[in-house]
């Protein structure tokens, strides 16, 4: 499954993306980047480790988890995901 | 022993909120030429330096003073007394950095004065471009040295 | 001398034909009820012309205007507003600019100028505190933005400088004003206001300062405001780090960063070459901010070892790197860099020329534009084609000349008007109104035609800033975009930047008002001049004869053919519906007598 990082993130991550086995869900993604980077704990996993943190933006095929199940969002092989710091412009 | 402020020009952003607070703390006016404070931009280098009175230990400034207008206070900061100033402005020529101003308009000699200690440009500056410190707290410049080397040798290692 | 309400209280007449200069009171009653700056401005601009006026005629006046706020510590408030009717679209034009230009206006001891007549020769108006003077400007014409900030410096000193280069001086389309080099009054064409009316330049040094009704609860709404966009992600980190070109991946990430005239739909597998990580890397210098501005999004950009297209510089802004990036197909980011320089040399927006080089883009490969009438193959993705024609327009040569009126006057021209990516004749921006519902009806519904800062809502709908709204629906969109486009119209009038809304909202707005002018209003009834001002230019544009709220054909009807909205198209009617009804306007968009009454507008 393919995971790409965006802004500050590729810092942490020192790439660009990666593919890593699908986990079933949203949430176990973020448990399994934050035990590969311990630099996203506490960013991307809010305190109680049970949601995303605040200033994070997931999308899970270009779909803001919000508008899916949220951390529950299930996910498999072919799904696509994208996780930033939140940003903006304009 | 009295803090001091510490610029760090590679964080300005060239904002100028130092120049506002500072026109602002000592005459309730947005002012950037009533600041003790003045940023300097220089654009082809894209380096912009913010600039104000130093403390010195030797004071041009009070020693040419001929009122004793100018003195430094138990904090260590050269007051200026504007009861005791005959806006002669021998200190403005006096002060080898420039640091001491005439406003002609409100025909007055103004200088920085750590706001008693709370210097708004620091307390303000976004980027901490400007800070006020402890002279025993400064990072140590052999230090930061050190720690740059030490980094090298880890990135080596890796 | 100043008042101590955040005004000075005095404006400047400058009449050109006669080359008189007045000094007046402002008109304080007017500053209450529209704020300053976009309001107040487009107030004075409604009182004294003709809305039928020719935008380009002596007849026409064109307005500078500070915000009460403007020039103090209030967040991120050292803009000015350039309003007048705006050539590119026939309605009223209103552009903001940051920099250091417009607090210097103020501490010269003016809230704002107003421009009238034409001079007879080329002129330009020099403010040094209470001398005021117009100058022959005979030597500056002909030069670029930077050549002549740069020759008014070295004649006056320490100037603050707001000028045109040589598209003004022509008159072009979207030619715009440019203040301390590189900031933009960008959008509509102001730049094209002034040089028909022969005057090149504004060079003001002010020695005075703004003062307050409540200083000590003024520096507390201060420290407040300033201290929660310190600790906003965007505003403390993420704008000063990445600048606004951060917002190419996300965007394209939710399938909205429209991709060759948006031709082939918004989702670009080249879009990371274009983006804000990749500009940092490649050709930032540094960041930078304006005039009391703690967010310092501003870009200090080079480009080297690139033969012709080396260079130093601004930016691009998000939009610039769109519409010079995926809008014209094109990966090269020293490209679009070079291309941005050249629009900030010569006074031009961006968003426009970029767009209407896209539309020529897709004319040419349909074989709608011979090639003997560019001079040479011009095809998405070709960066050497788009940085010539950039220059060409700018330089008013060949096929350049005919980029200069626009997309849709091009489209138009060679058959095809429909293919203008442009609402009212203004180019609409870089988000995708098929994948981002509500940022089309933004487009459709604003004041100055397609633009992105009337009512931001890619905060909402891709952010989550305030709240997030999924935005491939359209309900709730009307009621959040009315709200967002008050909210703005009162942020822009203050003087503060609109960037500021990232981190904070309209109580810390309101707040810093209320404290600098001494003002009791409440939150909301400050926010309803926000709701005063948006009628008011709605009124204007009526009367100017304004196109109705409609999005291009293109996204109505052509489904997005790939990406997170494939199969999408703009369900626009659906939303404006909903949006009339939260303005309380009828159901064809038109303010309704009592709305009017309520908002005491009286046009």
């Amino acid at each position: 499954m393919l995971v790409k990082f965006l802004a500050t993130y590729r810092q942490i991550a020192r790439c660009k993306s990666c593919d890593l086995p699908a986990p079933s869900n949203v949430l176990e993604l973020m448990e399994a980047l934050c035990a590969r980077w311990p630099e996203f704990d506490g960013l991307i996993l809010n305190k109680e480790r049970t949601d995303k943190g605040d200033d994070v933006i997931i999308l899970v095929n270009g779909r803001h988890i919000e508008h899916l199940d949220g951390v529950a969002t299930r996910l498999t092989e072919q799904d696509y995901v994208v996780i930033t710091p939140l940003v903006a412009g304009g | 022993m009295a803090k001091q402020l510490v610029v760090d020009p590679k964080k300005c952003v060239s904002c100028r909120t130092c120049e506002l607070v500072c026109s602002f703390k000592h005459n309730e006016e947005f002012n950037p030429r009533l600041s003790n404070v003045s940023v300097f931009h220089y654009e082809d280098a894209a380096i912009t330096v913010p600039i104000m009175c130093m403390q010195c230990d030797e004071a041009s400034c009070a020693a040419i003073c001929p009122t004793g207008a100018l003195r430094r206070n138990a904090q260590g900061v050269i007051e200026h007394d504007a009861n005791k100033c005959i806006v002669c402005k021998m200190c403005v020529s006096a002060c080898p950095l420039g640091n001491i101003s005439y406003s002609p308009a409100k025909r007055m000699i103004h200088k920085c004065d750590l706001c008693g200690g709370e210097a708004w440009c620091a307390k303000y500056c976004p980027t901490g471009a400007i800070s006020l410190v402890d002279p025993d707290e400064v990072p140590d410049k052999k230090q930061l040295a050190a720690d740059k080397l030490k980094a090298a040798v880890e990135e080596v290692r890796a | 001398m100043t008042q101590a309400n955040g005004w000075i209280g005095t404006i400047l007449r400058i009449n050109l034909t006669e080359g008189s200069i007045k000094k007046e009171p402002l008109n304080m009653q007017d500053a209450h009820d529209y704020v300053g700056a976009r309001g107040l401005g487009t107030k004075y601009y409604c009182n004294e012309v003709d809305p039928k006026v020719d935008p380009l005629s002596p007849e026409n006046k064109l307005i500078f205007m500070t915000g009460p706020l403007t020039g103090t510590a209030a967040c991120s408030a050292g803009r000015y507003e350039v309003v007048s009717k705006a050539p590119l679209t026939g309605i009223i034009g209103a552009a903001n600019s940051g920099g250091h230009f417009g607090p210097e206006l103020k501490y010269a001891g003016y809230d704002g100028i107003i421009f009238e007549g034409k001079a007879n020769h080329p002129v330009y108006l020099h403010i040094n505190d209470d001398q005021v003077e117009l100058l022959d400007a005979n030597e500056l014409w002909g030069q670029g933005v930077h050549e002549t900030t740069e020759a008014l410096e070295a004649k006056h000193g320490k100037v603050r400088v707001s000028c045109i280069g040589t598209p003004g001086e022509r008159c072009m389309l979207f030619a715009a004003i440019m203040n301390d080099k590189n900031r933009a009054a960008g959008r509509g064409g102001m730049g094209a206001v002034m040089g028909s009316k022969n005057l090149k330049a504004i060079a003001v040094r002010g020695t005075g300062g703004v003062t307050v009704a409540r200083p000590e609860g003024f520096m507390n709404e201060v420290t407040k405001a300033r201290t929660m966009l310190k600790e906003h992600p965007v505003t403390g980190n993420g704008l000063g780090t990445f600048g606004t070109e951060i917002l190419v991946n996300i965007v394209n990430e939710v399938g909205g960063l429209p991709l060759r005239n948006g031709r082939d739909g918004s989702y670009w597998e080249q879009a990371d070459d274009t983006s804000g990580e990749r500009l940092n890397e490649t050709h930032l210098v540094k960041n930078q901010g304006c005039f009391g501005c703690s967010i310092a999004c501003g870009r200090v950009t080079k480009i080297e070892g690139k033969g012709n297209l080396d260079g130093f510089g601004e930016g691009p802004e998000y939009e610039a790197g769109w519409s010079y990036g995926a809008a014209c197909g094109v990966n090269d980011i020293s490209s679009i860099v070079k291309a941005n320089f050249i629009c900030n040399e010569q006074g031009m927006d961006p968003i426009t020329l970029g767009s209407t080089v896209a539309c020529a883009m897709e004319l040419y490969e349909m074989g709608a534009i011979p090639e003997e009438d560019i001079g040479f193959p011009l095809r998405f993705g070709d960066a050497a084609a788009m940085v010539k024609l950039t220059q060409m327009c700018a330089d008013g040569e060949g096929f350049g000349k005919t980029i200069g009126l626009g997309s849709y006057r091009l489209a138009e021209k060679y058959g095809h008007p429909e293919l203008s990516m442009s609402v009212k004749k203004q180019e609409m921006p870089a988000y995708d109104g098929r994948a981002i519902q509500g940022i089309g009806l933004e487009y459709a519904t604003s004041n100055r035609g397609g633009c992105h800062v009337r009512g931001y809502m890619i905060s909402p709908e891709v952010l989550g800033i305030p709240v997030k709204l999924d935005p491939q629906v359209t309900e709730g969109k009307g009621a959040m975009l009315k709200t967002f486009q008050d909210l703005t119209a009162l942020c822009d009038s203050t003087g503060m930047c609109l960037f500021t809304t990232f981190g904070i909202g309209l109580p810390e707005i309101a707040g810093q008002y209320r404290e600098a002018v001494g003002s009791d209003e409440t939150d909301e009834e400050i926010l309803l001049k926000g709701e005063r001002i948006w009628n008011l230019e709605k009124r204007f544009n009526m009367e100017a004869g304004v196109e109705k709220d409609t999005l291009p054909p293109r996204l109505l009807r052509e489904a997005l053919p790939s990406g997170p909205a494939k199969g999408k198209v703009n369900e626009l009617q659906t939303m404006l519906a909903d949006y009339y009804e939260a303005r309380n306007w009828t159901a064809d968009g038109i303010p309704t007598p009592e709305k009017l009454a309520e908002l005491n507008v009286t046009y």
